[in-house]
């Protein structure tokens, strides 16, 4: 599903050259849920930014679902970005001035389905995460566990081959992100894809395969437990 | 504009800046929708027709400055000289020079006595050759006899007993009777002199531009014996530039003890008569290009921070599926949006305003032609205003939205 080669990304300015990545590999199947750590600037934010079609790279490749994005335009990418990826940021990224169920409509627009198609996946994204009853809300109403919730319904909502999470629980204390780690937990456990950057090991540990990247490589690879948790209604 | 309806809901609820500038396009589009109704206004009392072969016509003004001047003997021998110019068509003397804003005029009356209806008009001093060198169309009746036209002496009112009057002038005098109708009438002036109409003319203008009566004018056959002697003179078509100075240096070569004062086209005459009116059209088009451009810089300004405010959710946008285009789009939309509510607002102004400026100063009505024009012309460049910071904005990374600024 998700493949990288020795995909390689250097910063550079007029004076320094800095080596985010270096012979970057991973394979990532179908129902994984892997945890990415590492030091601040060991690459995994870079990695994460290569994995969900962010940034570009250098060197290497990197297959999603069997296509090389190595070579892809723009337009391409995003529309890649938009129907295998679902995005889930530390800081939420909600827009402020769009209710609940407009948030969630947002990649939907992009995609051009239809009203009807949209509000069904809307109506159900939300379920799912336990805020349907507050779609006219807007996000300044809700705890900061409620606005991820929100995040990850409209990560949801697009039916994504899987769901890349950056820092999903960083903004948040330690019963709501035990929250949303549930809820992300359920998710999987359901057949979605997840990929998780965190610097939070006991976080990790939750993930079914645990990456460790320092200095911009794998350097560490290990299983963690199967959390084969049934979804929440 | 697939995101007409959230991008309309989030301006309701961040609104103060798009409420601005709104109000600013309103009242951008109320001022230029009037100035404009100005400028077409004025245009149309500049183009008025008036009654002229203008483009080939051109005069000379004379002072005589000698002791012995003889004044009649040199405005004969002038247009002696003047009608024989090769190229000239015919010459007059005439005391006033149509919209040279200075000349004379008379209260006309349609009967003896004091109860008589009146009207203003404008008073020319010409001889026989006045339709033929003014270029002037009579409806109906006959030209003056030569043996019609008398020296006029100055401060002395020998009023002649004929007149050529214009159809304004024939239709307010005898306001049931059609213009042609007036000719064999008798008008009266000063103390009830009498004086029978010879002809109508179809179109002369007053010499003052400004005159709300400018079509009434007449023709009286007598010439000035003045110092002063304004000569009109129409060319064959197209020759007028080449003979003009001909005429001027044959004028100033006879030694009769005056001189030649000025000359210039009747073109030039109209020109400088309607300075005013050209400048303030210039003004006003300054006025009108200054608050697009302030209009388009507070759009900029206005799209130009809210694109700096949201630069993480433009690179959310991004990541969630966006392309560039979906951006630019975005911001497209969303300046549509603000600037159709200001000029739906600016339309009501306009309106308003003109309602205003017809019952303070008579000024004509709006054309609501202009409403449409304008919306368009806001429209457009509150897009061409929008257009920079959307294509800036469209290329903000998708990966600002994992940064945490």
């Amino acid at each position: 599903m998700l493949t990288m080669n020795n995909v390689s990304k250097v910063f550079r300015t007029d004076t320094i050259e800095t080596t985010a990545l270096q012979s970057f590999s991973l394979q990532v199947n179908e129902g994984d849920f892997v945890a990415v750590t590492g030091p601040s600037g060991s690459g995994k934010t870079t990695f994460l930014n290569i994995a969900g079609l962010l940034e570009s790279f250098e060197d290497g490749d990197y297959l999603l679902d069997g296509q090389s994005v190595k070579h892809l335009t723009d337009k391409q990418l995003s529309r890649l970005r938009n129907e295998k990826i679902g995005f889930i940021f530390q800081s939420f990224n909600l827009i402020p001035d769009l209710n609940l169920f407009d948030n969630v409509d947002v990649p939907l627009r992009y995609r051009k389905l239809s009203k009807a198609e949209r509000k069904q996946r809307i109506e159900h994204s939300l379920e799912i995460v336990g805020l349907a009853n507050r779609m006219q809300h807007l996000p300044s109403q809700l705890s900061g566990g409620q606005q991820q919730r929100v995040a990850i319904a409209r990560a949801l909502a697009g039916d994504p081959l899987f769901l890349l999470a950056d820092e999903p629980t960083g903004n948040l204390d330690s019963k709501m992100a035990d929250s949303v780690m549930s809820l992300l937990e359920d998710i999987n456990a359901n057949g979605t894809t997840i990929v998780m950057v965190t610097h939070d090991h006991a976080q990790a540990e939750r993930a079914q395969r645990h990456i460790q990247v320092l200095d911009g490589k794998v350097t560490e690879q290990h299983n963690g437990p199967v959390t084969a948790v049934p979804l929440r209604a | 504009m697939n995101h007409i309806g959230p991008i309309f809901r989030a301006l309701l609820r961040n609104k103060v800046g798009a409420v601005l500038i709104a109000l600013q396009v309103a009242v951008t589009m109320t001022i230029i929708v009037n100035a404009i109704h100005l400028i077409t206004s004025r245009d149309d009392l500049m183009s008025r027709d008036s009654g002229l072969d203008e483009s080939n016509q051109f005069y000379i003004t004379t002072i005589g400055y000698d002791q012995n001047y003889d004044a009649r003997y040199v405005t004969d021998s002038d247009l002696d000289l003047l009608r024989n110019v090769p190229g000239v068509v015919d010459a007059i003397q005439i005391n006033a020079l149509p919209m040279s804003n200075s000349g004379s005029s008379r209260t006309i009356k349609n009967a003896a006595g004091e109860d008589a209806g009146d009207a203003g008009a404008a008073v020319y001093y010409v001889d026989d050759h006045a339709v033929n060198a003014m270029g002037i169309e009579l409806l109906a009746g006959e030209n003056f006899k030569p043996t019609d036209i008398t020296w006029r002496e100055m401060n002395k009112g020998d009023w002649p007993q004929t007149v050529m009057i214009t159809a304004t002038l024939a239709t307010s005098l005898f306001p049931d009777l059609e213009p042609q109708q007036a000719v064999g009438r008798t008008l009266y002036t000063g103390d009830d002199e009498p004086m029978t109409v010879v002809a109508v003319i179809k179109q002369l203008h007053a010499p003052w531009v400004g005159w709300g009566n400018i079509e009434h004018a007449m023709l009286v056959p007598q010439k000035s014996d003045s110092v002063y002697a304004h000569y009109l003179v129409r060319t064959s078509p197209g020759s007028r530039d080449a003979v003009m100075p001909q005429a001027v240096a044959q004028m100033e070569q006879r030694d009769v003890g005056r001189m030649v004062l000025e000359h210039d086209t009747v073109n030039q005459l109209r020109s400088d008569s309607y300075r005013n009116d050209t400048a303030l059209q210039s003004i006003l088009w300054v006025i009108i290009v200054t608050l697009m451009i302030i209009t388009a810089l507070g759009i900029v300004g206005l799209i130009s921070f809210t694109i700096n405010r949201r630069r993480r959710q433009i690179g959310t946008r991004r990541a969630l599926g966006a392309s560039r285009g979906d951006i630019i789009s975005y911001f497209l939309t969303e300046n549509v949006l603000i600037t159709f509510t200001g000029v739906v607002i600016g339309c009501a102004g306009s309106v308003a305003l003109n309602m205003w400026l017809v019952s303070t100063f008579d000024l004509p009505r709006l054309n609501l032609i202009y409403l449409p024009i304008a919306m368009l012309a806001l429209l457009a460049v509150g897009l061409l205003a929008v257009y920079g910071p959307a294509l800036r904005a469209a290329h903000i990374s998708p990966a600002t939205a994992t940064r945490n600024i």
